[in-house]
């Protein structure tokens, strides 16, 4: 089909990405580019013009067709990596390859709208030829290999969630991207915007010149690339660089060695100059750099962890480092912070507010001091508490899974051999039947005889994950002697947990007059995460209104999705001094919790952060008791413990 | 069957908000669609409806399921014939007919197969040949997409959605089929805030967004009732008694269609909308576009060629709402001008 682009030209601002792309367009060696920004930012729009700068090179490489092939979301495994073309078998009674996606996509550029939200069976398609430059098909009775080399390119808003590591490294270059804030800017972009919409194809003429000027620049620097020469020394400045910025792998070093060259090739000139260099660089370094180096413990329990959650994971183990050193040397948080986590200082802010004391600031060091240690003896005894916990979950998530396939919910992605779940996969099993046609009977006058060894079913996937409704304690009590600090990293470990699993969030915080929805339910950690750090604490305890809040989140998301298994974490020291109704605030507290424990597919957890003292009221102990739910004290928690106890709550 | 009498859009009472984004997205199908937030029982799908079936018919290509106008572009044309498993008729006479503007319903269970379309298994198990079913989102081209509780629709039939709406395309690679074809439509969305919100990407694709609420004043509700009555209990006679009404609406929105083009916008305006959107923080630049755009609408609308800074103030109240950057424990800003103070909109 043949769509009106805006041309590349008329694009207002946006400096940076529209260089990235003209680095692509002159170098396909720099191995695509991913755009990240915020919504309505022309990231669409810059990398399809993209596409109309490139059939030049099809063209002058003797390609083929077309050159930039789009990757939608939906797309089935067998449309990616190829299968059984269906129509032609059936007429030539002998297995047709139908090339999919990947074919296409060779030497020319794989795009992928929003590839954040690809699904991960496709992930690992494109992950596989993308590294081994050819697609090897075993699939439908077919057994193929060929050649697959395409340029990836992509765009993603953060908001939508995170990319995996792997396939971040994929791209070449990576471009930020943000809303221009000069108004004479955004007044040209609206004008641009009404013309083109008006009339696309005078738009498109309109910048005739200047798009044609742009194509013949990107020609003669492609026809240059080859005989640019790279000074030796800069290539050392090169790792330098890369070095510097802790980057992981080698691939840095090459794409930046690329993207100087088509630097260079654009300047027309022939020799690579240190400012190519510092130009690119930043492109390439931006969504592969690390901080610092990953603590050990985290790269032995998650090495598939991408790099943010890993940077974003030290942070939290930071936070609860920092606490201790903080309380003993009474320094202002934000001199330890390096500026890389506002978490630390949000905190920090947020405490303060209740006059807290510095000596019992240094009592809570000692608290946390304990949730540093990383030992193996108290996770061998986390184990055994969960286990029989452990074993329940997992009847409950086989059944739950059994009435998934029943349901015929969610996307198709790919077919198998039957396995009893009724869900025909039709196409798949036209395409298995097809080979045999020749040879089979057709007594009913239909084209296709199909016979049941050609059955095949569907699998589907859905993104089902789990909703995790975290009911925070924010009053007063809370705010005492750093509990809220320490609840607050216990928080933040599981929605990085979260983050991974793709699990679905809320949080509720109760304070003063009552409960109040900080989150409704979202699937963005990132949300959550800066929810966690602007949570103000102070007032009294309306914990009544806290449960019935989060139990009707919960009772809303099962409407919804009725084979869910929400889970309410609770974080409170459950001194419930405030009612919703005219009982006393405790009593009411314990009705609820008896009364809303009666729906059997909410889950709770709940996390004490009563300090142990000679007095001790034990309230949110005999709450858990009432809800059914799983205890534990904050000062038991560590932070991976707090991560496998839910875990093995949702597995 | 029996002819199916639409409630006249003209007979409905009060919402004003949600009636003119409607016909402002009627006018100007660029505006990119209006999301209704409010309780249930507010004349959302009626309104809808109504508004479709007073509007002037429109030329399409007969002979596929794609609603194509006779305008669109050769190759697309004979793209969509192919995966109907149609030989493309002779480019200068290309069967045309005139229909209605159709307002397709997108319900919250619908499978992503009926939303992009599918292989058309019956042909292929009695002709052995591939062919395209086509789903909702061809249907919906330059029709109304109308969901109803859109923020209760699966995650993954929202991906595609977006895509569609932001591109104007839609691109199938599933099943065996390959495709893909025009799909520009009205999105028209309605949910309950009560039962979640949207995801914010999917927010900003909706032009505007509307805030309706039952009708407090006891007189208009009566009226609601009588009316409805009089409706159910006579229909023809009812619309026959709005018939001026309805097609005067319809000349109106005519008339406007036709001014818009020539409507112009001063500079003035243009950088107080800019700065508005950059005071309140608003993500990306389709807050200006749909300002800029719904403004003009207005003023076509009202029958003027030049946009006012009342036109503006209109404009961004629709506009705006859901596009404030917000904190995520904030709820959604109904009132945009309490945030942008006195000063900002140009006066």
């Amino acid at each position: 089909m043949k769509r009106k682009y805006f041309p590349f030209s008329a694009i207002v601002g946006q400096e940076e990405l529209k260089k990235a792309l003209l680095l692509n367009a002159v170098n396909p060696r720099i191995g695509g580019m991913l755009v990240r920004g915020e919504k309505g930012t022309a990231k669409s729009t810059a990398v399809r013009a993209l596409g109309e700068l490139l059939p030049q090179q099809a063209e002058s490489s003797g390609g083929k067709g077309t050159a930039v092939v789009t990757l939608p979301l939906n797309a089935t495994e067998e449309m990616v990596a190829g299968g059984i073309d269906f129509q032609e078998t059936m007429k030539q009674g002998q297995r047709v390859f139908q090339p999919g996606l990947l074919a296409k996509a060779h030497e020319g550029i794989l795009y992928v709208d929003e590839v954040n939200l690809l699904d991960d069976h496709l992930v690992d398609i494109v992950l596989d030829a993308a590294s081994s430059g050819e697609n090897r098909v075993e699939r439908e009775g077919i057994t193929l290999v060929h050649p697959s080399m395409f340029v990836l390119a992509g765009t993603m808003n953060p908001e939508e969630g995170e990319l995996r590591p792997q396939l971040l490294d994929r791209f070449g270059l990576c471009v930020e991207v943000q809303h221009e804030s000069d108004p004479e800017l955004r007044l040209t972009l609206m004008l641009r915007r009404e013309e083109f919409d008006r009339d696309p194809d005078s738009f498109a003429d309109s910048f005739l010149d200047q798009e044609e000027r742009i194509g013949r620049s990107i020609f003669a620097a492609r026809s240059l690339l080859f005989s640019i020469r790279m000074p030796s020394h800069l290539r050392g400045f090169i790792s330098e660089l890369c070095h510097n910025s802790n980057v992981a792998g080698h691939r840095a070093d090459l794409v930046i060695e690329q993207a100087a060259r088509a630097n260079a090739a654009l300047r027309g000139s022939t020799e690579v100059s240190v400012e190519d260099i510092t130009t690119v660089a930043s492109l390439a370094l931006i969504h592969r750099r690390r901080d610092a180096s990953p603590p050990p413990e985290e790269q032995q329990s998650e090495p598939e962890q991408k790099e943010e959650e890993r940077n974003e994971g030290e942070q939290s183990q930071e936070e609860e480092n920092e606490a201790p050193e903080e309380g003993r040397e009474n320094q202002p948080q934000k001199e330890e912070s390096d500026g890389d986590d506002g978490a630390n200082s949000e905190e920090n802010e947020s405490t303060q507010p209740e006059n807290q004391p510095e000596e019992e600031m240094g009592d809570e060091s000692e608290g946390s001091g304990n949730e540093q240690l990383f030992g193996v003896g108290p996770s061998f005894k986390v184990r055994s508490i969960v286990s029989p916990k452990d074993r329940k979950m997992r009847r409950g998530s086989g059944k739950r899974s059994r009435s998934r396939v029943s349901e015929k919910q969610g996307r198709y992605t790919k077919s198998v051999m039957p396995r009893g779940s009724n869900d025909i996969a039709l196409d798949a099993t036209l395409r298995a039947a097809a080979p045999f046609q020749r040879f089979r009977d057709n007594p009913n006058g239909m084209a296709v005889v199909l016979q049941k060894e050609d059955i095949r079913e569907k699998i589907r996937e859905k993104r089902l994950g789990n909703l995790l409704i975290f009911v925070v304690d924010a009053s007063g009590s809370m705010g005492a002697r750093g509990r809220m600090a320490a609840s607050k990293g216990a928080v933040m470990s599981l929605l990085l947990d979260a983050y991974q699993k793709r699990d679905k969030l809320a949080m509720v915080s109760f304070r003063r007059d009552g409960a109040v929805v900080n989150l409704p339910v979202t699937s963005s950690v990132e949300l959550a995460a800066r929810m966690l750090q602007e949570m103000p604490v102070g007032g009294r305890t309306p914990f009544s209104a806290g449960l019935v809040k989060g139990h009707e989140i919960a009772m809303n998301y099962l409407r919804k999705e009725p084979l869910g298994r929400p889970v309410v974490i609770l974080v409170t020291d459950g001194k419930a001094n405030r009612s919703i109704g005219d009982s006393k605030p405790l009593d009411e507290a314990f009705r609820i919790s008896s009364n809303i424990s009666k729906e059997e597919r909410i889950r709770y957890l709940v996390i004490d952060t009563e300090e142990p003292g000679l007095v001790n009221f034990e309230i949110a102990h005999k709450i858990a008791g009432l809800l059914g739910a799983s205890y534990y004290r904050i000062d038991d928690l560590r932070a991976d413990t707090l991560v496998s106890i839910i875990k093995t709550m949702t597995v | 069957m029996k002819y199916q009498y639409t409630y006249p859009f003209t007979a409905i009472v009060g919402q004003e908000q949600m009636k003119l984004a409607l016909i402002l997205n009627i006018i100007n199908p660029a505006i990119s669609g209006v999301l209704v937030r409010g309780e249930k029982g507010t004349a959302k799908s009626t309104a809808v409806r109504a508004l479709a079936d007073i509007l002037p018919e429109m030329q399409v290509i007969s002979g596929i399921p794609f609603h194509l106008s006779p305008d669109e572009d050769i190759e697309t044309v004979r793209e969509c014939f192919a995966v109907s498993g149609l030989e493309t008729p002779n480019p200068e006479a290309l069967p045309v007919s005139m229909q209605k503007v159709h307002v397709v319903e997108l319900p919250v269970g619908a499978t992503e197969d009926r939303v992009v379309g599918t292989l058309d298994l019956e042909h292929a198990l009695k002709a052995g040949e591939k062919r395209i079913e086509p789903g909702l989102l061809a249907a919906a081209h330059r029709g109304i997409l109308y969901v109803d509780e859109v923020n209760l629709l699966d995650d993954h039939v929202v991906d595609v959605l977006l895509d569609s709406a932001a591109m104007g395309v839609n691109t199938i690679e599933r099943e065996g089929v390959s495709y893909s074809h025009p799909a520009r439509f009205t999105l028209v969305g309605t949910m309950n805030p009560e039962e979640g919100e949207l995801r914010p990407q999917l927010l900003d694709r909706f032009g505007l967004c509307v805030h309706v609420g039952g009708i407090s004043d006891p007189k208009e509700r009566v009226k609601v009732m009588e009316r409805r009555f009089a409706f159910e209990e006579n229909p023809e006679r009812f619309c026959a008694e709005w018939q001026q009404e309805s097609s005067a609406l319809a000349e109106r929105i005519v008339r406007a269609r036709d001014l818009y083009p020539s409507v112009t916008i001063s500079r003035e305006n243009l950088l107080g909308i800019a700065k508005s959107c950059l005071e309140v923080g608003v993500d990306g630049h389709r807050g200006d576009i749909i300002i800029m755009k719904t403004a003009k609408t207005i003023a076509a609308w009202e029958g003027r060629g030049v946009v006012s800074s009342d036109d503006i103030d209109r404009a961004v109240a629709l506009a705006l709402p859901h596009r404030v950057r917000r904190q995520p424990l904030q709820d959604m800003v109904m009132d945009v001008g309490s945030l942008l103070g006195a000063k900002c909109v140009t006066k």
